[in-house]
């Protein structure tokens, strides 16, 4: 527990830099693409647009708003998890000059992969505030929760993003091996389409991931105009325990960074 | 209280490759398992100590150099002064803000501008963003790049680059000062205000830590020394006694034979003797100091000639002196025998030398045999001057009264400025 208070310590008086690694990789995709942050929401859209077609004219599912919506709220919030840990997986790998010459904590990396996402979400959120407008999707006061439950998703971002930027630096197999898991992930999850009706044995095993159970307290807040249930709770719960672990394990295993690289 | 303390410092590695995919966990997973935990205290195969009971402590206002041949730890204890690496046993402190001048553009993005990564270097090296703010101008004039402060730094020169980066450092205000062979970057005008820098910080009190090669730069700049060979230390005193330890250790007697055997004669050795007659390293300024130049020669030589050339190690020709512009006859020179050249007070202020010996013909023009800067020495002294050289002076006031000499504070407290930049930025090309 003290070393999580110090790591927690150290990270907070380098917060300049955190926030300055965020800001070079967000300057660094402006410079680099024409779409800069378009396509934040580009990709979202086509998938919505995809799935939109498969849920609505081939296999017919009723979700109780209407699907595009549905969708674009599921993938905006799976993207930023997604996207998180697709840039923290080599977010250490890809900068080997600093870790191997300059110390700093090393949580930066996959933390600023963090914030950099939550730019991205931020921008799509816009669009997806449109969508809810144009498809006249009423909101409650359950909406007030949004920040807690986009908290909670940070969080267990945060710390699966920790735990694979670290694995990815030992064995490099982890990069390939994650392409799978996310992909395998995405489709066990509440994006686009609601993953509890699956039941029995499986339904109960799927119900374990966390995933689910925050895109569900999104949607519920921010669609259904309801408060987000038990699961949630929990989950939010376990998020900050994980973070915790990973933390001080990351913490423990950084002073070996620079030799493995 | 010190600023940096090692104790009993040891740091771990292992030889050859590393491999790092899951096919190498499984079966390291399985001989943890059965054998387990490798004990941290001893080698196992391929393992060897870079650094093995490493202490030392650097106070205020100290600083210390740190020599040693290739590979003697050098690179290692830099790093785990740096905190890049964690020993593997020991205990290091470092008390405030370590300023290290190494990798200083280790940050740069090539596609950021200088601007950017001004800011983005300046935060890796743990200043504020008011802090950099405020700075910027003198960075940036410090640097010498203002023109292309705002193009990308892919299009800089490895030159501009080296100096932004050092200009950040620089401009950085450390509790320690860590320096790894940083002064070979740009040209001599800014390695003069990189000089400068250093020694504002050192006369701060801000103790400072310097790895290099470059003995000269350790004898002008620091305080103390320590020799490290073999990840432990040899020697810790005084930095031109450490530099002539380190050289004792190296220095290689010319071998047998290894002159050409056509050659009528042959140098077979220089020694450097002090006043005692013992051989020695390491002299002072203003005491005696013999050069004896040994030679064999396989057939009679009638009236040859004997030069003595002294050098700098940065190139300076400091004194040449032969026994033809002394109109001094050596008579015939046979088999095997020695010519002493006796200096009575040795004029050459602090630093690092090397002596050339050379035996010419009768004419003084065809050397018979030449050993270049074969032989390198050390000179310690009290006194602070600049220059080269100690000139005997006295000074004198218009109204005829002798002015009397200042009390010093102790030389070794107070760094010795270097004497020249360029003695300081040229490596030491001795072997």
């Amino acid at each position: 527990m003290t070393i999580l208070m110090e790591v927690v310590a150290e990270q907070w008086e380098y917060r300049e830099l955190l926030v300055r690694m965020t800001a070079r990789d967000l300057l660094l995709r402006y410079k680099q693409t024409v779409m800069g942050f378009g396509w934040a929401i580009f990709m979202p859209l086509v998938n919505t647009a995809i799935f939109s077609v498969i849920f609505t004219r081939v296999a017919t599912i009723d979700v109780g708003t209407p699907y595009p919506v549905y969708a674009f709220c599921g993938l905006v919030a799976w993207n930023f998890f997604a996207s998180s840990l697709r840039f923290s997986v080599t977010s250490l790998t890809s900068n080997p000059s600093l870790v191997t010459k300059v110390y700093f904590p090393r949580e930066i990396f996959p933390f600023s992969a963090v914030l950099v996402s939550i730019v991205d979400f931020a921008v799509s959120a816009t669009v997806l505030a449109a969508l809810m407008l144009y498809y006249r999707v009423d909101v409650g006061w359950p909406i007030l929760m949004l920040p807690v439950v986009f908290l909670a998703i940070v969080i267990f971002t945060a710390a699966t993003s920790l735990l694979v930027s670290m694995a990815n630096l030992f064995y490099r197999d982890v990069k390939y091996l994650f392409e799978i898991v996310i992909a395998v992930w995405m489709f066990a999850t509440s994006v686009v389409y609601p993953i509890g009706r699956v039941g029995g044995r499986l339904g109960a095993v799927l119900a374990l991931n966390p995933m689910t159970h925050l895109i569900d307290a999104f949607r519920a807040v921010l669609l259904d105009q309801r408060m987000p249930g038990m699961a949630f709770g929990f989950t939010f719960a376990a998020s900050i325990a994980l973070l915790g672990v990973a933390w001080v394990t990351f913490h423990l295993a950084e002073f070996d960074f620079a030799e493995n690289l | 209280m010190s600023a940096v303390i090692f104790e009993g410092v040891s740091k771990k590695f292992r030889r050859g490759e590393r491999h790092d995919s899951l096919r190498d966990l499984v079966p390291a997973l399985f001989k943890r398992a059965f054998h387990g935990a490798p004990d941290r205290q001893a080698l196992a195969d391929q393992e060897f100590w870079a650094v093995k009971d490493l202490s030392f402590t650097v106070g205020a206002g100290e600083a210390l150099g740190i020599i040693g041949p290739n590979g003697a730890g050098k690179s290692t204890t830099l790093k785990l002064l740096t905190k890049i690496l964690r020993p593997t046993r020991g205990r290091i402190e470092i008390n405030g803000r370590v300023g290290a001048l190494i990798e200083v553009a280790a940050g740069f993005h090539p596609d950021l501008t200088g601007r950017e990564n001004v800011y983005l270097q300046g935060a890796i090296m743990g200043m504020s963003r008011a802090e950099i703010a405020r700075k910027f101008d003198a960075i940036v004039d410090f640097s010498g790049v203002q023109e292309f402060i705002d193009t990308p730094v892919k299009r800089y020169s490895s030159g501009m680059n080296a100096r932004l980066g050092f200009a950040i450092a620089a401009h950085l205000d450390p509790d320690v000062l860590i320096i790894d062979e940083v002064l070979s970057v740009g040209d001599v005008g800014f390695q003069e205000k990189c000089v400068t820098r250093m020694r504002e910080l050192l006369a701060r009190g801000i103790p400072l830590v310097f790895v290099s090669h470059n003995l000269s730069a350790i004898v002008q700049l620091c305080t103390r020394a320590i020799l490290i060979d073999r990840g432990a230390v040899q020697f810790d005193g005084r930095p031109a006694e450490a530099v002539a330890e380190f050289r004792k250790a190296r220095r290689e007697p010319i071998a047998a034979g290894a002159a050409a055997p056509d050659k009528p004669i042959a140098i077979t050795d220089v020694q450097l003797l002090q006043a005692d007659g013992e051989p020695s390293p390491l002299f002072t300024t203003g005491r005696p100091m013999t050069i004896r130049v040994g030679y064999h020669a396989r057939q009679p030589i009638r009236q040859p000639h004997v030069a003595i050339d002294i050098h700098g190690v940065d190139g300076v020709y400091c004194a040449g002196i032969n026994t033809r512009m002394d109109d001094c006859a050596l008579g015939t020179l046979e088999g095997r025998g020695f010519v002493d050249l006796a200096i009575a007070k040795l004029s050459l202020l602090p630093g690092c030398y090397t002596i050339s010996a050379g035996i010419l013909d009768p004419q003084g023009l065809r050397p018979l045999d030449l050993q270049e800067r074969a032989f390198p020495f050390s000179v310690v002294s009290d006194r602070r001057d600049f220059g080269f050289v100690y000139l005997e002076h006295q000074w004198t006031h218009a109204n005829g009264a002798e002015a009397r000499p200042v009390s010093r504070h102790d030389a070794r407290l107070s760094p010795r400025p270097a004497r020249s930049l360029a003695a300081v930025a040229v490596q030491e090309e001795l072997g």
